[in-house]
C-alpha cells in the first residue's frame, strides 16, 4: 500500500474505533507512550486497519525500535475503555532477521512447513503483514537487508505457505475419500479450497488477515465467492466425499494452477510414524507409542499391512497399497502419523495471476 | 476426599488441555461471533461457528474419554466427532462443523453456539479470559498453578508455543 493512502486509512480507522469504543487515536498514542524510544516507528495493524474487524476486534500496534532497546515477541495488552490494544515492541534487527529468514526459505526447495506460523499460530505470517499492510504513523520507512522488498516477501510467503497447506489437504482428502473416511476427507477438501483461496488472494496482493476473515474477503471477488459457495457446507452421509473432493481439487487448480492428483503428490510424500511399534501379544497385535503413551489394537489385515513395511517408521506414500493407506490415514486422524514432504510447492506468481484472472 | 478414577498423568493432561488449549480460544471465538453478528459479517459468523463446533467436540472427548493423543487442528474435527457419537452434544457439534446454511439467520447461529459452549463449560469448567481486562492477571496466576501440576506428572506445557517462543531473540 502506498504512503499516499495513509491519511485516508487513518481517518477510516479513527472513525471506526470512535464508533465502536468512543476512543481517539491520540489516546492510544498516549497509553503506549511509556513504551516508545527515540527514533522508533509506530505502525497500526490488524483487521481494523484493513476495512475488516468489528466492535470486538483489537487494535494491533507495532513499535519497531533501534538496536539496543528491549523487545518482546509477546504482545503487551492494554485496554482503553472497551478497546484492547496489543503492542509488540520489536527491534529493527529482529524484524530484518525475520524477513531474511523468509527470503532464504523462499529461495530454498524445501517445504516451508509452517516455519513462520502454522495452522494454530500464524505468528510471523501475521507480523510480516502487519508491517507491510499496516498504517505507519511515525518514524522512518523500514530498511531491510533483503534483496526483495518487504511487501513482495510477505506476499510470496503466504502464497507458498498456503500453497503447501493446500497440497497437504488435497492429498489427505483424496486418501481419506478412498479409504472411507468421509468426514475427514470432506473437512480436508474444504480446507484445500480455503487454502487455495488464501494463496490466490495473496498472489493478487491482497493483505493477509488470517483464516477467519477469508469469507468476508471473498465478498470483494464475486467470482471466487461463487466458486467457493458449494464448499461452505460439507456433504452428509457415507460415500459422499469422493465427488466433493474431486470438485475441490478442480477449484484449487482453477485458482492456483496446481495439479493435485494423488499419484503426483504421493511421489513427494512420506508418512512419518514416530516411535510406533507392533507388539504381538498372543493372538493380538498391539501398536504401541511409548512417546505418546498410547496403544491401539490392530485387526489381522491391519497388522499384515504394518508388517509389509517392517519397523521402518517412515512409509513412502507412492509405495503404500490400499490397506497401508487406510491404516496410515487412520493413524493420522488419531494424531500419530504425519505427512512429510520432500519439496516445497512454489506456486508461480504468473500462474496464480493467470489462474485468478481467468 | 474424592479420588479421580484415572491415572493422574492422563487426568492432568486431558483436563489441562480441555481447559487451556480449548477454553481461551472458545472465549475468543464467542467474542468474534458476537462482534461479527452485530456487524452483519455472516461469513465470519459461519467460520467461527465451525471452530466452536470443532473445539466443543474435542473438549467433550477430553472431558469424557480422556483420549490421548489428540491430533493437530486440521483433523481434530474428524477425530473428535468420531468419538462423540452417541453423546448429547454430537449432533450440534457435527452440524456446526459441517457449516451453517447461508439462509440461517446469524443470530440463530450465535444462539446455537452459546448453548453448546454453556453445556461444555458446565462440564469442563472455565478459566479467566486472558484477553479481557479483568481476566488477564487471574488467568496468568491460574495457568502457573497448572504448569506446576503438569510438570509434577511429567507432562509438557500446555501453553501455546507462541506465548513462550522467541522471548530471547526479541
Amino acid at each position: 500500500m502506498s504512503d499516499t493512502d495513509v491519511p485516508a486509512r487513518l481517518d477510516e480507522l479513527q472513525s471506526r474505533i470512535r464508533r465502536y469504543h468512543q476512543v481517539e487515536l491520540e489516546a492510544v498514542m498516549e497509553v503506549i507512550s511509556y513504551l516508545r524510544e527515540d527514533g522508533d516507528r509506530v505502525i497500526f495493524g490488524g483487521s481494523l486497519t484493513l476495512g475488516l474487524g468489528n466492535a470486538r476486534s483489537d487494535l494491533d500496534v507495532l513499535l519497531i525500535g533501534p538496536p539496543g532497546v528491549d523487545g518482546s515477541r509477546l504482545p503487551l495488552e492494554h485496554w482503553i475503555d472497551g478497546l484492547r490494544v496489543d503492542v509488540w515492541k520489536l527491534t529493527e534487527r529482529l524484524v530484518d532477521g525475520v524477513f531474511l529468514q523468509v527470503e532464504r526459505a523462499l529461495a530454498s526447495e524445501g517445504p516451508i512447513d509452517g516455519a513462520f506460523g502454522d495452522v494454530g499460530e500464524q505468528a510471523d505470517l501475521k507480523l510480516l503483514h502487519r508491517i507491510v499492510s499496516g498504517i505507519q504513523v511515525e518514524g522512518e520507512p523500514l530498511e531491510l537487508s533483503t534483496r526483495l522488498g518487504a511487501a513482495e516477501l510477505a506476499r510470496d510467503l503466504v502464497s507458498r505457505e498456503y500453497g503447501e497447506r493446500m497440497r497437504d489437504s488435497a492429498y489427505l482428502a483424496q486418501v481419506g475419500a478412498a479409504t472411507g473416511h468421509d468426514l475427514a476427507a470432506a473437512v480436508y477438501a474444504r480446507g484445500a479450497v480455503e487454502e487455495a483461496a488464501h494463496a490466490a488472494l495473496a498472489g493478487m496482493g491482497v493483505p493477509f488477515t488470517g483464516d477467519k476473515w477469508l469469507r468476508e474477503r471473498l465478498r470483494d471477488f464475486p467470482e471466487m465467492e461463487a466458486s467457493y459457495a458449494p464448499f461452505a457446507v460439507l456433504p452428509e452421509g457415507p460415500g459422499t466425499s469422493a465427488e466433493f473432493v474431486a470438485a475441490a481439487l478442480a477449484t484449487c487448480r482453477e485458482w492456483t494452477g496446481a495439479d493435485l492428483a494423488a499419484p503426483l503428490l504421493a511421489a513427494r510424500a512420506t508418512w512419518r510414524l514416530g516411535d510406533l511399534r507392533l507388539m504381538p501379544i498372543g493372538d493380538e497385535s498391539l501398536l504401541l507409542s511409548v512417546e505418546l503413551g498410547a496403544l491401539w489394537s490392530l485387526e489381522p489385515a491391519e497388522a499384515a499391512a504394518w508388517q509389509r513395511f517392517g519397523e521402518a517408521g517412515a512409509w513412502p506414500c507412492e509405495e503404500c497399497d490400499a490397506e497401508q493407506d487406510s491404516l496410515a490415514f487412520a493413524l493420522h486422524v488419531a494424531g500419530v502419523a504425519k505427512l512429510d514432504w520432500s519439496q516445497g510447492l512454489d506456486l508461480e506468481r504468473s500462474r496464480l495471476e493467470e489462474a485468478v484472472s481467468a | 476426599m474424592r479420588a479421580h478414577d484415572v491415572d493422574a498423568r492422563r487426568y492432568v493432561w486431558a483436563r489441562g488441555n480441555a481447559l487451556w488449549l480449548m477454553g481461551p480460544p472458545i472465549s475468543q471465538w464467542m467474542e468474534d461471533l458476537e462482534g461479527a453478528a452485530a456487524e452483519g459479517q455472516s461469513g465470519l459468523v459461519r467460520h467461527v461457528a465451525r471452530q466452536i463446533g470443532e473445539t466443543c467436540a474435542a473438549m467433550a472427548v477430553l472431558a469424557e474419554k480422556r483420549e490421548k493423543p489428540m491430533p493437530g487442528i486440521r483433523c481434530r474435527a474428524a477425530w473428535a466427532l468420531a468419538r462423540t457419537e452417541g453423546s448429547d452434544v454430537h449432533e450440534e457439534c457435527l452440524a456446526l462443523v459441517r457449516g451453517a446454511a447461508e439462509d440461517e439467520p446469524d443470530e440463530e447461529i450465535v444462539d446455537r453456539c452459546r448453548r453448546l459452549v454453556a453445556v461444555l463449560q458446565e462440564r469442563v469448567g472455565t478459566v479467566p479470559n486472558v484477553l479481557s481486562a479483568d481476566g488477564y492477571y487471574p488467568g496468568m496466576a491460574l495457568v502457573r498453578d497448572w504448569l506446576e501440576l503438569l510438570t509434577a506428572v511429567g507432562e509438557p506445557s500446555i501453553l501455546p508455543s507462541e506465548w513462550t517462543k522467541g522471548a530471547e531473540d526479541a
